[in-house]
């Protein structure tokens, strides 16, 4: 029953540059190094191991490049903590950079033996072909928190320093060059004054500085967008809603579905592994194109969790964990055209090096920061980290497996903005030519654009046992940001009851309600999915450690 | 001044506790470990002291190889150099901690020890006071303020309904209450000297000690809340349960 239709993109504000954009000296009190990665995910995770290790050899064959400070920085907590995947996840660039260590001594939960993809109607299920992008043979099933936290003790064990609970929030920046990044002030009170634990922003100087924030990076997008790099097609996203069970019924196989719960205007798909056969991660994952201003991924994860297809496997157990986050789902034509430029390099999800046809992004996400490593190590070796060093990352990356792969399945997500099944029977076409059909781009256009439409629905009255309000997903998401902490999010300047609605369904963690008419937000919520930034208020930086605490997701 | 900070690592007291297998003890994979809280009110008060009246602060922890990452942690607030008394399990007995607490303390020519006052895991609130007492020193347990002149001290205690003021010399043992001071959070420039900062590792030998862990359980689930009603149609119901529920009337 569609009655107005609504253009989220109408509404957004944009993103307020000259607070994340700073041309000004450098403190005095600032801290030098001389490599910086933003974010202590797999992308700078694996980067600065791999630039550490190029460093030491080079300097035990004598004639080296001397001592070379590296630093990591994370705005969550401790490492792993804002961290949320799957994830099957594919070894191959774990072997490339611990040649040393066996596969079973890689922080991995089991090996994926049996596999089974389903399609879903309201009450059955049917199992389908695999399509050979989603064979995950020789895979395994990990948890990103445990391989994140291993990630971090290599790269403490090879001297590298990372802070954890230090977000970046501003690019330091002379003219064109990036010249290192401001950390974000802690113990700010709600109306923004210092607050009696009050720590100022830190500037860090760096000599690169490589930017490996995640989906949706914030200094990622504003460098791009002050420096005019564009992509082929705007990059899109999904938004993926993530359970961890203990069950009572195990689990052998891992498992993905089509078709329900979701409507036929929405891309998307569910997934169950097991990490333990009584340890499950489940999930549902849905573009955010959607159509339907109603559709809440987190009731749909919810919902879905009571079809015969899970329900067996989670009567009786117990939800461990929660939490969201968003996936760049646009692909190679939404990679950015130039990924370095004067002092920096972008990595992993802030580059969009995802694969959706196959699900992965963690082993592209550390090859780019290998590759990274490379480039950075040749330039600290010139002493010329200008865009043209810096460039020998992008040249790295295009001629490596990652662009290759990114490559061949390049149209099948675009496939899928024309619905369902014409999207699946062009996809099959597009992997029988090897990415050929349709033998053009396929456009698409930023998710903010597309219109939504309300439509009826029933509501879901969550149980507590198998399906779970929001407010009691966000504490299962191990959230305890202070209640006094200042809104890190940045509404449009008009927000009516219509939009605050939408917002209010699109948020997974409750951050938004609709009340009389007006938006209300409750920011201490949010987990950082970034949901919002793609298509509601923007996302800013909070205090560190705010936000989710995840341990196994 | 000389000071030394008596620190523990200690499970996150946002952590979901889960029993090992023995029945014994707690099971540590995937548990995030922490400085004890109340040890961070000890270590602020150390860094305080030594702001009015400059000295050393040394950190000293008994722990595993894993506890230098406590010992870091009081270094990135601002404690000079760390002590790891290295032992792979700590025995159940605080006297036994205790003992190699003062052993450690007895060689070092402090002026004060800091302790708080109870680690959040075992909550026995004795290894401050029995460390005291092996030293032969005043004991001066939870204060909420403490204020030193030229050797001497005054402390303010809260006790039932009062609050009691106490007046010592140095040396001696003190432990930390909460509300003594608001504990700084280590600054990134901290983080980065923390460490280059002197941390010595030294083994020490434990024995058993006299108290043994028969058996360790989680406390029964609590039952949720449940709303009764709203406004003064509800009461009947809201005190039958009371009642006969709750059973507090």
């Amino acid at each position: 029953m569609s009655q107005s239709s609504l253009v989220p993109a109408d509404y957004q504000a944009r993103l307020p540059q000259n607070q994340l954009i700073l041309g000004e000296p450098l403190e005095e009190e600032r801290i030098d190094v001389d490599v910086l990665f933003v974010g202590a995910g797999p992308a700078g995770l694996a980067g600065a191991i791999q630039l550490a290790k190029l460093v030491k050899e080079d300097n035990e064959s004598g004639n080296g490049v001397g001592e070379i400070s590296i630093g990591v920085l994370e705005k969550a907590g401790a490492l792993g903590e804002h961290s949320l995947s799957g994830a099957v996840l594919n070894p191959r660039p774990f072997r490339e950079l611990f040649p040393d260590v066996s596969d079973t001594d890689l922080p991995f939960r089991t090996r994926v033996e049996k596999e089974a993809i389903y399609l879903l109607s309201p009450t059955r299920y049917r199992r389908i072909p695999t399509p050979p992008t989603m064979r995950n043979h020789g895979n395994y099933v990990a948890s990103i928190c445990e391989v994140v936290r291993w990630l971090g003790e290599r790269a403490e064990e090879v001297g590298v320093d990372i802070f954890a609970g230090f977000p970046a929030g501003a690019l330091r920046v002379e003219g064109d060059r990036v010249v290192g990044i401001r950390t974000v002030a802690s113990g700010l009170e709600r109306d923004g004054s210092p607050g009696s634990s009050y720590m100022p922003a830190t500037d860090i100087a760096a000599k690169v500085t490589a930017l490996a924030e995640g989906s949706r990076g914030l200094l990622a997008q504003s460098y791009m967008e002050w420096q005019g790099v564009a992509s082929e097609n705007p990059q899109i996203y999904a938004l993926g809603v993530k359970e961890l069970w203990e069950t009572k019924h195990p689990l052998d196989r891992v498992i993905h579905t089509m078709g329900w719960p979701l409507p036929r205007t929405a891309f998307g798909g569910s997934f169950m592994y097991p990490l333990e056969p009584n340890l499950v991660a489940l999930g549902l994952v849905v573009g955010l194109d959607y159509r339907d201003a109603n559709l809440e991924v987190h009731e749909l994860t919810q919902r879905m969790k009571l079809h015969p297809l899970f329900k067996p496997y989670l009567e009786g157990g117990e939800l461990v964990e929660w939490g969201a986050k968003t996936i760049p789902e646009g692909g190679y034509h939404s990679i950015p055209q130039r990924r370095h430029g004067d002092g920096v390099v972008i990595l992993g999800d802030s580059a969009g090096l995802v694969d959706v046809p196959s699900l992965k992004g963690i082993h592209y996400a550390m090859q780019s920061g290998m590759y990274a490593a490379r480039a950075i190590f040749a330039a600290l070796k010139n002493d010329d980290v200008t865009a043209k060093q810096l460039s020998a990352y992008d040249e790295l990356l295009n001629d490596s497996y990652t662009v290759h792969d990114l490559y061949r399945t390049r149209n099948m997500r675009p496939a899928f903005k024309s619905g369902f099944y014409t999207g699946a029977a062009k996809a099959g076409l597009m992997t029988l030519t090897g990415g050929r059909f349709p033998g053009r781009r396929i456009d698409m256009e930023e998710d903010a654009r597309a219109p939504r439409a309300t439509t009826e629905c029933e509501e879901l009255t969550y149980d507590g046992e198998l399906t779970f309000s929001k407010v009691d997903a966000v504490f299962k998401s191990g959230n305890v940001t202070r209640d006094t902490i200042p809104s890190h999010l940045i509404p449009g300047e008009k927000v009516g009851a219509e939009l605050a609605s939408f917002y209010s369904h699109m948020c997974p963690a409750a951050v938004y309600e609709e009340v009389d008419g007006q938006l209300r937000v409750n920011a201490p919520n949010c987990v950082d999915c970034k949901a919002t930034d793609v298509l509601g208020p923007r996302w800013t930086p909070r205090e560190g450690g705010s936000g989710p605490v995840y341990k196994r997701m | 001044m000389k000071i030394a900070v008596c620190i523990k690592r200690v499970p996150d007291t946002e952590t979901r506790i889960k029993i090992a297998a023995d029945g014994k003890s707690i099971d540590e994979s995937g548990v995030k470990f922490v400085l004890n809280p109340f040890d961070e009110y000890a270590v602020e008060e150390a860094l305080k002291l030594k702001e009015q009246s400059n000295g050393e602060v040394v950190a000293i922890c008994l722990g595993p190889e894993a506890a230098q990452e406590t010992l870091r942690t009081a270094l990135a607030m601002g404690v000079d150099r760390g002590i790891l008394l290295k032992a792979e399990r700590l025995p159940r007995d605080p006297l036994v901690v205790a003992r190699a607490l003062a052993a450690e303390l007895e060689q070092g020519g402090y002026d004060l020890a800091l302790f708080g006052k109870l680690a959040v895991d075992d909550y026995d609130q004795a290894v401050g006071t029995i460390v005291a007492e092996l030293l032969a020193l005043p004991s001066v347990s939870a204060v909420t303020r403490l204020e030193i002149t030229d050797g001497h001290a005054t402390a303010q205690r809260e006790v039932e309904g009062a609050v009691e003021l106490v007046e010592f010399s140095l040396p001696a043992v003190v432990t930390a209450e909460k509300g003594l001071n608001e504990p700084r959070y280590p600054a990134l420039r901290g983080i980065m000297l923390a460490k280059k900062k002197p941390l010595d590792i030294k083994e020490v030998e434990l024995d058993e000690g006299g108290i043994e862990v028969l058996e360790l359980t989680l406390p029964p689930d609590r039952k949720s809340g449940r709303i009764v009603g709203e406004g003064a149609a509800a009461v009947p119901e809201l005190v039958e349960a009371l009642r006969n529920e709750a059973k507090v009337f």
